[in-house]
């Protein structure tokens, strides 16, 4: 292909338009080393930037939202698109729970890079009578969204809760707007879901579509997951974790569409503390003891591990006992002091 | 008692002398042809107030007399209608237009404008000639009550005239003091203040237009271009609008209000202009333009002091809260006014009052941006208690077939028709009613005992008992309160 590198410039620049006419999300490659990508100037070399299959056009690399969970990024290459339509969906409206937990564990990522901005929680006035109204205590200690950065809207119809998102969507001075809808109805159609995906593109912004009990229709949205809720694991205490007790919150997360993904299912717990992340089994959740850098694992001990030491022999247990070594170990006690 | 009387007549039955009150029983004696619609004070009322609204393109100053008066305040707006003859006249033929029978009375006091409608005809009272008005007038003109008017016949003082003449001490004396006061009022040697039925706005425009509009689109461009009078008004004082109302008259004299609130005082006529574009949306179905508005004005109900904000450099900060206060009130505009709600923390150990969500436009604008909850910042408690992240508004009853303990959590439970197993359970966080909150004989309030728990398929949710085993008579019942993410 004898192609000069202008003609193959405005080949790709107009591929772009059309890429973005068409609402196209980026595709993701790995970067490719060729000579038709060290020919581009205005990229430095070696630069962490995405390929997009359709025409070659360049992503930032922040354009996506990282959840932190590196499998689930890596599956979703790169992470969740930021100036997007997402759909998250919940399989009944009693998941509702798991769905806005997990929704707003992203608004909370989302806030980490847009601390000023208010977020917008839209939804039908059906869907808050059903699943209950956000509570604002609860987003606060759970996801550090403080009461000053929450509107809330309640719409009378699904018809006002659209209109109120898409004009919600083309806002900059809205860090992320949740418009929650309950079952499939009729009215968020294809060309429903592609006028918010279109203005949340422009605006670069996103815009979370959660559906309760509804069902995988044709959407604009470039990603769609499926939320549900997951058994939390205990509470750790320092003694291990504390049996029947409820830990943090957990999520099933199944991609359900994805432009690049394959289908695929993780478990994630959601740390409040630390308003992160962490998929469960990568991080051994009994471990209390931190791995030494230079010797192995200590051996567990035999039996079952317990809060309080057996009560049974108090001269070996007795904290003094412990904690002071004997006296044989100790040389200033094997002369016996004396008073005066 | 029960007999139904004449209340009102038109000019046929009068010609037939026919006389209110009279019973209806007697009339189809003397008529057999008569024909008889039930009296309605209700829709006589209404009308009277859309008379009075329409009145509005008059004068602001628009007072509602009896079930059948209305009085107008024009001071100071005469020589827009080129003169009190001219005004008059107007406002003359165009109710006949409209088909109504009206009689007017232009007078320097409410009293003499009173009696020279009801007993001249259209006739204009100079200020001066009120005791010349009135002193051939019967006892009537003086807007006396019945028993005042029957006792003063009955001493031999049968006209207003008389009444001046007469001594003023035996009269006050013997009929009360509202008789001079009426007097008094009448002649103008008391001042009597009209209240108006609308509290009138500080500032406000109108276009009176020669040819009507109809369309909504003209509309909101004579609305810009009436926002843009209103701005030089609004700057020179300082102040921005809260609320704005838009009246439009019709030819044929309906007058529809259309009013929208602010969140933040606003001056700009391009913003305005949005803000009614969203209400007239939302009315479209509830306007009927009909033959067209020949009248329109825009009022600014209330202001508030507008203060100017330098924006920094980057000219971001002003603009974001500014933006979200615009799309704030334009979704108010067409939704109404819990359309966009905020909360705020209350202190309160209840749940449910914890937090109040209020209407965007009523919360605390926010000055400082929040401050991101730091690690430098100790929390209030080491460990805060837990919260769900969705609330029910009204706790919803749930049914328990058995707990594990008396006073502990359920092993199963039954919601929505549906039914859960509990696999853990944490709990209980027993919060007890606000004692000074009751009223000294109002009951107690159980207290609630709160338990997280977790369903056999990771859900979880709050949980409640209110009251406890053997307290009262009546059992426990649990209440689903929230879910858990």
């Amino acid at each position: 292909m004898a192609m000069t590198a202008v003609a193959r410039e405005t080949v790709f620049a107009l591929r772009r338009q059309i890429a973005k006419i068409e609402g196209t999300l980026p595709e993701r490659l790995e970067a490719p080393s060729g000579a038709a990508f060290d020919a581009r100037p205005d990229i430095p070399r070696g630069a962490d930037v995405t390929v997009v299959r359709r025409g070659l056009a360049v992503a930032a690399p922040d354009a996506f939202l990282r959840t932190g969970v590196e499998r689930l990024d890596a599956a979703l290459s790169g992470g969740l698109p930021k100036a997007a339509l997402s759909e998250i969906h919940g399989a009944e409206t009693r998941d509702a729970g798991a769905v806005a937990g997990f929704a707003l564990s992203l608004v909370s990522l989302i806030l980490r890079e847009q601390p000023r901005l208010p977020v917008l929680w839209i939804g039908t006035a059906e869907i808050f009578r059903e699943a209950g109204f956000p509570y604002a205590r609860g987003l606060h200690a759970g996801f550090g969204i403080a009461p000053e950065q929450l509107l809330f809207s309640e719409a009378p119809k699904l018809v006002d809760a659209l209109w109120i998102a898409e004009e919600a969507a083309r806002m900059t001075a809205l860090a992320a707007v949740v418009l929650e809808i309950r079952g499939s109805p009729q009215r968020l159609d294809l060309t429903a879901t592609r006028r918010l995906h279109a203005r949340a593109q422009d605006a670069g912004r996103p815009v979370l579509l959660l559906r309760q009990a509804g069902e995988a229709e044709p959407t604009a949205a470039p990603v769609r997951l499926i939320v549900s809720a997951a058994p939390s694991a205990s509470r750790e205490t320092i003694a291990g974790p504390l049996a029947g007790s409820i830990g943090r919150p957990a999520f099933t997360v199944t991609i359900g569409k994805s432009r690049t993904a394959l289908p695929g299912q993780f478990t994630l717990e959601w740390n409040p503390d630390e308003h992160a992340f962490e998929e469960r089994g990568t991080k051994d959740p009994v471990a209390v003891v931190p791995i030494s850098a230079r010797r192995a694992h200590p051996a567990p001990a035999p039996g079952a591990v317990l809060a309080f030491p057996a009560v049974a022999t108090p001269a070996t247990t007795s904290p003094t006992a412990c904690d002071q070594p004997s006296r044989h170990e100790r040389p200033t006690h094997r002369r016996p002091r004396r008073a005066g | 008692m029960n007999a139904q009387r004449i209340a009102a007549l038109d000019e046929r039955a009068e010609a037939l002398r026919l006389k209110r009150g009279m019973g209806i029983a007697d009339a189809r004696a003397m008529h057999p042809s008569i024909d008889v619609v039930e009296a309605d004070p209700e829709a006589d009322r209404r009308l009277l107030e859309g008379l009075a609204d329409w009145c509005d393109r008059y004068t602001p100053l628009v007072a509602i007399d009896g079930a059948d008066g209305l009085y107008l305040d024009v001071t100071g707006c005469t020589h827009l209608f080129g003169g009190e003859r001219a005004m008059q006249d107007e406002i003359l033929s165009r109710f006949l237009e409209q088909g109504f029978d009206v009689r007017a009375g232009l007078a320097a006091t409410p009293g003499a404008a009173w009696a020279a409608a009801r007993f001249c005809g259209d006739r204009i009272v100079d200020s001066g000639e009120e005791e010349a008005l009135l002193a051939p007038l019967p006892l009537t003109a003086l807007r006396i009550e019945p028993g005042i008017r029957a006792s003063l016949e009955s001493v031999g003082l049968r006209t207003a005239g008389a009444v001046m003449a007469a001594p003023r001490a035996p009269l006050a004396r013997r009929f009360g003091a509202t008789l001079l006061l009426r007097l008094d009022q009448a002649l103008g040697r008391l001042d009597e203040a009209v209240s108006p039925r609308l509290p009138v706005a500080p500032l406000s425009v109108e276009r009176h237009l020669a040819e009507p509009v109809m369309l909504t689109d003209d509309i909101e461009r004579l609305v810009s271009l009436l926002a843009t009078a209103l701005k030089g008004d609004l700057e020179r004082r300082g102040e921005g609008a809260r609320a704005l109302a838009l009246l439009l008259f019709r030819v044929d004299g309906a007058v529809s209000r259309i009013a929208v609130g602010t969140s933040r005082p606003l001056r700009e006529p391009l913003l305005i202009r949005r803000l009614f574009h969203e209400r007239l949306a939302a009315l479209e179905q509830d306007i009927d333009a009909g033959y067209g508005f020949d009248l329109v004005r825009l009022s600014v109900l209330s202001a508030a002091a507008f203060d100017m904000q330098q924006a920094d450099l980057t000219g971001e900060a002003a603009d974001d809260d500014a933006d979200i206060a615009l799309f704030a009130d334009r979704i108010r505009a067409r939704l109404g006014e819990a359309a966009v709600l905020r909360p705020v923390a209350v202190e309160s150990h209840l749940p449910e009052r914890a937090v109040a969500t209020i209407p965007f436009s009523e919360a605390p604008q926010r000055r400082a941006p929040p401050k991101q909850p730091g690690r430098d910042t100790p929390p209030m408690t080491i460990f805060p208690p837990e919260r769900p992240i969705r609330l029910f508004r009204a706790p919803e009853p749930v049914e328990v077939p058995a707990t594990e303990m008396p006073e502990g959590p359920p092993m199963n439970f039954r919601w929505r028709r549906a039914l859960y197993r509990v696999t853990r359970a944490e709990g209980p966080e027993r919060i007890a009613p606000e004692w000074w909150r009751q009223l000294p004989g109002e009951a107690v309030a159980p207290t609630r005992d709160y338990y997280r728990i977790e369903d056999s398929e990771g859900r979880r949710y709050w949980l409640y008992r209110q009251g406890l085993y053997g307290a009262s008579d009546t059992p426990p019942r649990w209440f689903m309160h929230g879910v858990f993410a």
